[in-house]
């Protein structure tokens, strides 16, 4: 019977399933503001559905100077470990609190598991075995090394917060802070170090989703489609589904670490939606209206803007936690 | 129709192909994507890569040098892959038939390496978008 | 300078010119025989500082023209000069690429299509037509047809 719900969860609700349909519905909403600032109209509802169906349809050519395993196995990697992020969050609101007592993965685990996304992509294209493909790996690379900082950044002055509020007076265990459920009751971004580190945190997001101004690694007009040149068929519609899930899966993260996460109960599930549809479109506004960044510009941009702002706002935070103001 | 074919027709995307044009065409290929005419409400994508391609629109006269990354981008593409050879040139050499470095149409270079390609003809000097809209629908119907 | 200034500067060099007109304002034609053409190139180019544009080359049936343009950006002032290679079986000229490295190309492209020889180019190897072209095809010359193709 536990393995049956535990399936349940895993495959239908909230995971494989709705997670996917969810993100497909992402993808669209994307494309679909996207068309009405640019006054056209844009995709029907189904389109990315109609994507990945076509994409599985086609043939999967596998280049010979091409790694076969690593070339096969980076996609499948990358979607399982999108996939896990997003039960490991939805699992706060929609699994119940008694079987919530085993160790489903606290906040660190989410970290972790946001990175293996971008290291499979890597991977994945630096086994293709193509120039273009080299460029862009090198690219994902500088890229994912200028964000990650920022984002741990960000993390730690979410952590001070939860901290300040909590009242780590009593006696509890420190690890209890780290927990997902705890850190989504209270909401950092009304504070001023908080609002700084939502903001670097968003364009973070923004990065490892591959948007403008960050989707530098996979330029088609540069290079020819970069990191994802030479996948196709059914590799690349694992590829296509693994982002539709991270549309699904980053602002999710957003809105449990600034925003105060979803909740149960009717009320607050829609107000929580309503959270996530706000940071997707504060995503979807910032791609339309910014030209693509140089690389070099982006590592600039990450540890000499960012950076600096970062850390002024852990000293804030620390000093709020030391004076108990929540409001800095 | 099975399931592949219905789901192509629902979301064809396409790869630019430039084999020696005047670039006229070009600019009215990448016309259609502007919001006047809009392609991309029939889920038509302009793709980087071959290889994501579900339709190659070929501009231009094939001169020689440009005739074996044709066929390079044709056998990368993966199939099911339609070919468009879109304008005079690309139809049938237009004014460049006494050229000296022209191989021919591009469905004689194309049917050469596969001769079951489907390839559409959509002429004009450059064709206007409206009917290379027209020409992407009739050829999805036929499908 | 000014254009009257340029004017005089040119007249320096009128002993290796067979022509020199300015019809207008901003319109310098100079005319050469080939053996005096790199001289001439390298005096606009160094001495009176103008900036390479282009060179074409056109086959007239009994011999050979290489247009070279430069612009006096100063004064807008464009200088043409042209370069007549009498020998129509065996055109050679100077290559002026060792003094301006972008004509690298521009005397390929005349090689390549008109078969004139360029001596001391670094690299003259196949620009415009494709690695399959016969040798000593050259499809722009006046008696070149189509039918004779491959």
């Amino acid at each position: 019977m536990e393995v049956i719900r535990h399936l349940f969860w895993l495959l239908v609700f909230p995971g494989f399933l709705f997670t996917v349909i969810l993100g497909l519905y992402a993808c669209w909403i994307v494309r679909k503001v996207t068309a009405l600032i640019h006054h056209r109209i844009g995709p029907p509802a189904l389109q990315p559905l109609y994507d990945v169906l076509k994409l599985l349809g086609k043939e999967t050519l596998i280049p010979e100077a091409a790694n076969k395993a690593v070339f096969i196995w980076a996609p499948v990697v990358g979607f399982a470990s999108v996939l896990l992020l997003a039960i490991l969050l939805w699992a706060v609101d929609f699994i119940p609190a008694r079987d919530n007592g085993m160790f489903l993965g606290d906040v660190i685990v989410a970290i972790y598991l946001m990175v293996i996304p971008s290291l499979a992509l890597i991977l994945g294209s630096s086994a293709s075995g193509s120039p273009h493909a080299a460029i862009g790996t090198a690219r994902e690379m500088k890229l994912v090394m200028s964000y990650e900082l920022v984002l741990v950044m960000a993390f730690i002055v979410v952590l001070i917060k939860t901290a300040t509020f909590h009242g780590i007076s009593d006696s509890q265990n420190d690890a209890q802070l780290l927990s997902l459920s705890s850190i989504a009751q209270y909401t950092p971004a009304l504070s001023i170090s908080g609002l700084l580190a939502f903001l670097a945190a968003l364009l973070c997001v923004q990065a490892k989703l591959g948007f403008t101004p960050f989707d530098i690694p996979e330029a088609e007009t540069e290079i020819a489609g970069g990191v994802l040149i030479e996948y196709s068929g059914a590799l690349l519609a694992l590829w296509k589904l693994a982002q539709a899930v991270m549309l699904v899966a980053f602002p999710l993260f957003l809105v449990i670490l600034f925003m105060g996460g979803i909740g149960t109960g009717f009320g607050s599930v829609l107000l929580g939606l309503g959270k996530y549809v706000l940071v997707l479109v504060l995503l979807i506004l910032i791609k339309n209206t910014n030209p693509r960044m140089r690389i070099d510009q982006t590592v600039k941009f990450f540890w000499f803007y960012c950076g600096p702002v970062m850390a002024v706002a852990i000293v804030l935070a620390m000093l709020g936690n030391y004076y108990d103001k929540w409001w800095l | 129709m099975n399931w592949k074919i219905w789901s192509l027709k629902k979301s064809p995307w396409v790869f630019h192909v430039n084999t020696g044009a005047c670039n006229n065409c070009d600019i009215e290929v990448v016309n259609c994507l502007t919001p006047k005419f809009d392609v991309e409400r029939f889920g038509v994508t302009l793709v980087g890569s071959p290889r994501h391609a579900d339709a190659l629109l070929v501009t231009g006269v094939v001169t020689a040098q440009a005739a074996p990354r044709l066929i390079q981008a044709y056998q990368q593409a993966s199939k099911p892959c339609v070919v468009f050879a879109i304008g005079a040139c690309a139809c049938g050499t237009g004014i460049f038939r006494t050229g000296y470095h022209v191989v021919g149409p591009v469905d004689k270079i194309i049917k050469e390496v596969d001769p079951n390609a489907i390839i559409a003809f959509v002429p004009g000097c450059p064709p206007k978008p409206e009917a290379m809209i027209s020409g992407i629908v009739k050829m999805l119907n036929a499908l | 300078m000014s254009p009257d200034e340029l004017f005089e500067k040119l007249n320096t060099i009128k002993s290796s010119l067979t022509l020199f007109d300015q019809p207008l304002d901003n319109r310098i034609y100079l005319h050469c025989e080939s053996e005096n053409c790199f001289e001439i190139n390298k005096f606009l180019f160094q001495e009176v500082g103008a900036r390479f544009v282009i060179a074409t080359a056109i086959d007239c049936e009994q011999y050979f023209e290489i247009l070279y343009h430069y612009s006096y950006d100063q004064t807008g002032c464009v200088i043409n000069l042209k370069c007549f290679i009498r020998d129509h079986e065996n055109p050679q000229v100077e290559s002026i690429t060792p003094l301006i490295p972008g004509a690298e190309w521009i005397e390929r492209e005349m090689h390549d299509l008109e078969g004139i020889d360029f001596n001391n180019h670094p690299c003259l190897e196949r620009l415009i037509l494709s690695d399959d072209w016969p040798e000593g095809e050259y499809p722009l010359r006046k008696d070149w047809t189509h039918e004779k193709e491959i």
